[in-house]
């Protein structure tokens, strides 16, 4: 063999191996730095920030190298779930604070209660934010952000209807609502109907489990609630007939003066050029404030070694502490002393929508929450659309999801209480 | 080694990569589905993975949701098949009788075809819309009320269908047409001159001429249509009231969002029995049909 095959070969064999570890560094000629991969869904402007934010990271911590992958959100989840499972799951990843009980169930994610020791003050997050982290006393991941569900507003079209600012209760929205709709227009139009529904929820103390650790969708609260939004339709006859994501589509389209939906939506609205528009909280329709909120959660695989750990977490604290840059992407920090900033508390839409915090609701902690979802955005449709009474497409809903925590109760012999 | 043989082990070199992926990507994959099936397997419950024998496949039969899936899978087969059949033939016999710009309206038949199914459905989305939609527009033109093509339960299987046989027709319709130019124009003339109609010549001569044509076309055209999924998917997401989500996208749903592997792999296995049923039905009673 000559001195070039065997350079040749070598090549090859380098480049083989680094295709099939999906990446380019080959023994020797690989860095010495420490590398981190991180997953997550910030497949819009959000992506671009976040890129932003660990570039900087790297630079200031050049013993690490942090490389993201950006996954949509509807193939993310499967993908962190199965290559968790074998063993080969990013470093770092984002989770859903509503995923986490079936991805800690799955033992994807690990504790990471020496980071809020030693490098985040846990006293810096609302502690309702905080119990979201916790299973049996362990905290799994730190919250980055919070997105409660909010109103989005057309100044434009609030004005022309000579409405001088955002509903604040049932009746100045009821008024908005009629006053703002034409034969071209409508003042308000359902979004996510699931999540507009559950925005109402903590307004009429309603719930999702019994004191007895039974589901309870059809508990009087939330059947006020449904009410409320079917009679949108049934009773004032305010909003569009029910067709896919004809809210949101509408509300870009400058069709619609008020939509609900969450702080994540700004991202595509601080694309758009212009529109004129505001958040404000979601207007008191029940007996108090009060809306549906989660959180973007940053967490850890298991099995890490003590370098790569120890690097991870000096990235996540990175993220933490600089999360007003990530607030600037259209989210609302989860850290307190951050939205306590004159910085995040210029930004309007971020600073109205995190009003709500003290009275947010995050969802159900239980494991077949997918197919509670599945059920309520049922109920929500035939309400809209007049097929049922929402006592009684509450009940079917109800019982379809205890049948689902009843199966998989039985099937797992335990049920993950947080 | 003969060389006789050694044109033996060329044949079966040139074979081993289809065998392989063969193996690979299809018998493995239905054996694992085989045995995920009579297995309890939750990705987020690993620990609990067990033997449950046919326990899967009785909650299947007992769920109502499936039961519902199956009847939107079968009312989508049932609308589109025929009309399929139907639609791609009269453009074949169409195509097959213009004899002037035959290449440009062959063209324009398959262009729909090369469509993604997301680029598909997303024109029909704006076709559809209520509101601010294509066909809305043209009723309302005309003095008509806008018609909710996919928000109203009785509409939005049909509006699926409509779409389908838009985007799937023109390629069954070049196919019909290949075999229709196959057939020898001496017995036409024949027909012709001992007096037939063209009603008679079609039904008598050119229906039993195309048959093994048509056989392959309903045969694949309904194992396709069984496996339905991102038709719905994308245009309705399932709705109304779930009313058009097929047995797939329930699979699906249950494998990669709910990480049911288990029960996915029986909701499966009762599709592929169902599909296997229909074809092996379809394709003895038409190649009876033929042999008459």
């Amino acid at each position: 063999m000559t001195a070039r095959t065997g350079i040749g070969l070598l090549l090859g064999l380098c480049l083989g191996l680094s295709v099939v570890r999906g990446d380019f560094s080959c023994g020797t000629l690989a860095s010495k730095k420490t590398p981190i991969t991180f997953w997550n869904g910030f497949t819009g402007p959000d992506g671009r920030v976040m890129l932003e934010m660990i570039r900087d990271f790297n630079r200031e911590n050049p013993d690490v190298e942090v490389t993201m992958q950006r996954i949509p959100w509807a193939l993310y989840y499967n993908k962190v779930m199965v290559s968790g499972l074998d063993g080969r799951g990013p470093d770092v990843f984002v989770i859903h604070a509503s995923a986490l009980t079936r991805m800690q169930r799955a033992g994807v994610l690990a504790p990471m209660d020496s980071l809020f020791e030693s490098a985040i003050p846990a006293d810096d997050f609302d502690p309702y934010v905080v119990e979201q982290t916790k299973f049996e006393g362990k905290r799994y991941c730190v919250p980055l952000d919070i997105h409660p569900q909010g109103m989005f507003l057309n100044k434009d079209m609030l004005r022309a209807a000579g409405l001088s600012a955002a509903p604040k209760n049932r009746e100045e929205f009821l008024r908005a609502a009629k006053v703002m709709k034409s034969s071209e227009t409508f003042g308000f139009a359902l979004t996510a109907w699931q999540n507009n529904f559950m925005s109402l929820l903590p307004q009429f103390d309603g719930h999702y489990m019994g004191a007895d650790g039974k589901v309870d969708l059809d508990c009087p609260g939330n059947v006020e609630a449904l009410e409320f939004l079917g009679s949108l339709k049934s009773k004032y006859d305010l909003i569009p007939p029910p067709d896919n994501q004809l809210g949101w589509v509408g509300y870009r389209q400058k069709k619609v003066g008020m939509v609900w939906d969450g702080i994540y939506m700004l991202g595509d609205l601080l694309r758009l050029e212009g529109m004129n528009y505001a958040g404000a909280p979601i207007p008191v329709i029940g007996k108090h404030a009060g809306t549906l909120a989660d959180s973007h959660t940053l967490c850890f695989r298991p099995g890490m070694g003590a370098t790569q750990r120890e690097a991870s977490e000096r990235f996540v604290k990175y993220l933490s502490a600089n999360s007003l840059r990530w607030a600037g992407a259209g989210q609302v920090p989860a850290r307190r002393s951050v939205r306590e900033t004159p910085e995040f508390k210029k930004m309007q839409v971020q600073a109205a929508f995190a009003e709500q915090i003290p009275t947010m609701m995050y969802f159900p902690r239980i494991p077949v929450l997918f197919e509670m979802g599945i059920e309520v955005n049922l109920a929500v449709e035939k309400v809209i659309r007049g097929r049922a009474t929402a006592k009684e497409a509450l009940k079917i809903a109800d019982e379809n999801t205890q049948m689902a925590m009843d199966r998989d109760a039985e099937q797992h012999k335990k049920v993950v209480t947080p | 080694m003969t060389w006789k043989k050694r044109q033996q082990l060329t044949g079966y070199l040139f074979l081993a990569p289809y065998a392989l992926s063969f193996l690979v990507f299809l018998v493995l994959p239905i054996l694992v589905a085989l045995v995920l099936s009579v297995m309890q397997f939750d990705l987020t419950a690993t620990e609990q993975i067990k033997f449950i024998g046919t326990q899967n496949f009785t909650d299947a039969w007992k769920d109502d949701y499936v039961k519902q899936a199956m009847i939107a899978t079968a009312r989508y087969v049932l609308l589109f098949v025929p009309s399929l059949l139907v639609l791609s033939l009269a453009m074949a016999v169409g195509l097959n009788a213009v004899k002037k710009g035959r290449n440009v309206f062959r063209g324009m038949i398959f262009l729909p075809g090369i469509f993604t199914i997301a680029v598909t459905a997303i024109l029909w989305q704006f076709f559809y819309n209520l509101e601010f939609g294509f066909f809305n527009w043209v009723i309302k033109q005309f003095g008509g009320t806008a018609v909710p093509w996919l928000s109203e339960k009785s509409l939005a299987m049909p509006s699926i269908v409509l779409m389908s046989l838009w985007w799937l027709s023109g390629g069954t319709a070049v196919i019909l047409l290949a075999s229709l130019q196959q057939i020898p124009t001496m017995y036409h003339e024949a027909a012709a001159l001992d007096g037939a109609g063209s009603w008679k010549t079609f039904s008598k001569i050119t229906m039993p001429l195309i048959k093994p044509v048509l056989l392959f076309t309903v045969l694949t055209n309904t194992i396709g249509a069984f496996q339905m999924f991102p038709q719905a998917s994308l245009l309705t997401q399932g709705g109304p009231e779930l009313s058009t989500r097929g047995t797939v996208q329930y699979i699906y749903e249950i494998a990669f969002q709910q990480y049911r592997l288990g029960y996915a792999a029986a909701i499966s296995w009762m599709l592929t029995a169902v599909i296997m049923v229909f074809g092996i039905v379809q394709f003895i009673a038409m190649r009876r049909n033929s042999a008459q």
